[in-house]
C-alpha cells in the first residue's frame, strides 16, 4: 500500500486518540468539580423496582 | 472613539450592570459584522450593486473622467466561474467624480459574490494602482439569508425530513415540545460551534477530514455529557427541566447534519452559528406547530385504524407541503 494512506490513517489515529484523552479527560475534571450528592437509597430503590421505563 | 463609548457607558448607566454588559457584547458583534463588510484598496471606499445590473463605486476623491469613460478598464466575474466575463454596457461618473456606476450587459446574481477589476484607476493625472475588489451583498444580509433559510424556507425537518424519530416522539404535548426545542437549540449550538473550531483547525490543516463524522458524532456526545454534567450542578431546575429530553438529543440527526453542512460549504464562524440557531429555532418552530395540531386532533373523531402516529404523519406531510410555499424564497 502507498505508505501516504498508511501515514494519513496513523494520522487519523492519533488525532482520534488525542481528541478522546483530551474530552475525556476534561470530562472528568467537569464531574469531579461539579458533583452533585446523590442520596444512595435513590438507586438502591430504582434498583429493586421493575425497570419498565 | 473613547467618547463615544464614554456616552454610551454614561447613557445606559441606570440600567442594570447585566442589560449594559449584554449591551456592550452586542455592540461588540456588531463592530465585527460591519468589519466584514470593508474593500480591499485605499481609493475605494465602498463597492456595491445597486440593481441586477448595476454597481456604484464610491471613491475616496474624484476620478479622472477620461479614465471612467474606457470600458476597458472594468472587469467583471463571478468568483466561482473566472472564465466567463460580463461585458460592460456604460459607465457613468458623477457630477464630483467620486461615484462611480457600471451597467453591465447582462443581470449578474447577486446572490453570488463578483470579483471585479478597476486596471490602473486614474486620479488627478496620476495612477492610483489597480483594484481587485470583491463585491458582494452585505455580510449581515448573508447571516440572516442563512438564519432564515435553516429555520423556515429549508426547515431541516418539513423539507429535509432529518430528525423525525424525536419530532413524533416529542410533539405530542405542547409543554413537551417547547421543553425538547430549547434543550436542541442549545445543544446544537455548543456541538456545531465546537465542530467548526475542530474541523477549520484541526481536520483541515492534517488532512484528517476524512473523519468528519466520527469526530461529529464525538463532539455531540461530549457536549451533551457536558451539558448534563454542569447543569445538574449549577441550574438544578433548568436540568429538571431539560430532563430526559438531554439525553435523547443524540438521537436527533439534524444534530450530525448540521456540522457537515457547515464543514461542506466552508462556513466561517457567524455563518456556522446562524446555521445551527436556524436548525434549532426551525426544529423548536416544527415541533410547536404540530403539537399544536396533535393536542386538538385527540379531540377530533378519526377513524380507528389512523388513529395515534398514522394521523401524525399526515399531519406532517400537510405541514410539508405548506412549507414548500417558502421553497425558492430567497432574501436580501
Amino acid at each position: 500500500m502507498d505508505p501516504a494512506y498508511i501515514h494519513l490513517a496513523l494520522g487519523g489515529l492519533a488525532l482520534l486518540g488525542c481528541i478522546g484523552i483530551f474530552f475525556g479527560i476534561g470530562l472528568g475534571l467537569a464531574a469531579h468539580k461539579f458533583a452533585v450528592e446523590i442520596n444512595p437509597k435513590v438507586e438502591a430503590v430504582q434498583a429493586v423496582l421493575a425497570g419498565g421505563q | 472613539m473613547h467618547r463615544a463609548l464614554n456616552r454610551i457607558a454614561g447613557a445606559t448607566a441606570g440600567l442594570p450592570q447585566k442589560l449594559q454588559r449584554m449591551g456592550l457584547i452586542g455592540l461588540f458583534i456588531g463592530i465585527l459584522l460591519v468589519g466584514g463588510c470593508r474593500t480591499e484598496h485605499p481609493y475605494v471606499q465602498n463597492a456595491a450593486f445597486t440593481a441586477d445590473d448595476e454597481i456604484t463605486i464610491t471613491f475616496a476623491g474624484p476620478v479622472d473622467a477620461a479614465w471612467a469613460r474606457d470600458p476597458g478598464n472594468f472587469s467583471v466575474n463571478e468568483k466561482a466561474d473566472p472564465d466567463i466575463r460580463v461585458g460592460l454596457r456604460e459607465a457613468v461618473l458623477s457630477a464630483d467624480g467620486k461615484k462611480l456606476t457600471l451597467r453591465w450587459a447582462e443581470p449578474l446574481n447577486r446572490q453570488n459574490s463578483h470579483r471585479l477589476v478597476l486596471q490602473e484607476i486614474s486620479a488627478d493625472g496620476q495612477s492610483r494602482g489597480s483594484a481587485d475588489l470583491t463585491v458582494a451583498k452585505p455580510y449581515s444580509g448573508t447571516l440572516l439569508t442563512i438564519l432564515i433559510g435553516a429555520m423556515i424556507i429549508q426547515n431541516f425537518v418539513f423539507s429535509k425530513y432529518l430528525g423525525l424519530c424525536v419530532f413524533f416522539g416529542t410533539s405530542r404535548k405542547k409543554s413537551t415540545a417547547v421543553g425538547m426545542g430549547i434543550t436542541f437549540t442549545t445543544v446544537i449550538v455548543f456541538s456545531s460551534l465546537l465542530s467548526w473550531l475542530l474541523y477549520q483547525f484541526v481536520l483541515k490543516p492534517f488532512r484528517l477530514d476524512y473523519l468528519q463524522v466520527v469526530v461529529f458524532i464525538g463532539l455531540v456526545s461530549l457536549t451533551v455529557q457536558g451539558v448534563d454534567t454542569i447543569l445538574r450542578k449549577v441550574n438544578p431546575r433548568l436540568f429538571k427541566a431539560f430532563g430526559v429530553y438531554l439525553v435523547l438529543v443524540i438521537a436527533n440527526c439534524i444534530i450530525i447534519a448540521v456540522p457537515l453542512t457547515l464543514a461542506q460549504n466552508e462556513y466561517d464562524m457567524w455563518e456556522s452559528l446562524m446555521l445551527a440557531l436556524g436548525a434549532g429555532l426551525g426544529f423548536l418552530i416544527a415541533l410547536f406547530l404540530m403539537s399544536s395540531v396533535r393536542e386538538r386532533i385527540e379531540f377530533a373523531n378519526i377513524p380507528e385504524s389512523y388513529r395515534g402516529l398514522p394521523i401524525a404523519f399526515i399531519v406532517a406531510g400537510l405541514f410539508a407541503l405548506s412549507f414548500m410555499g417558502f421553497s425558492g424564497m430567497s432574501l436580501f
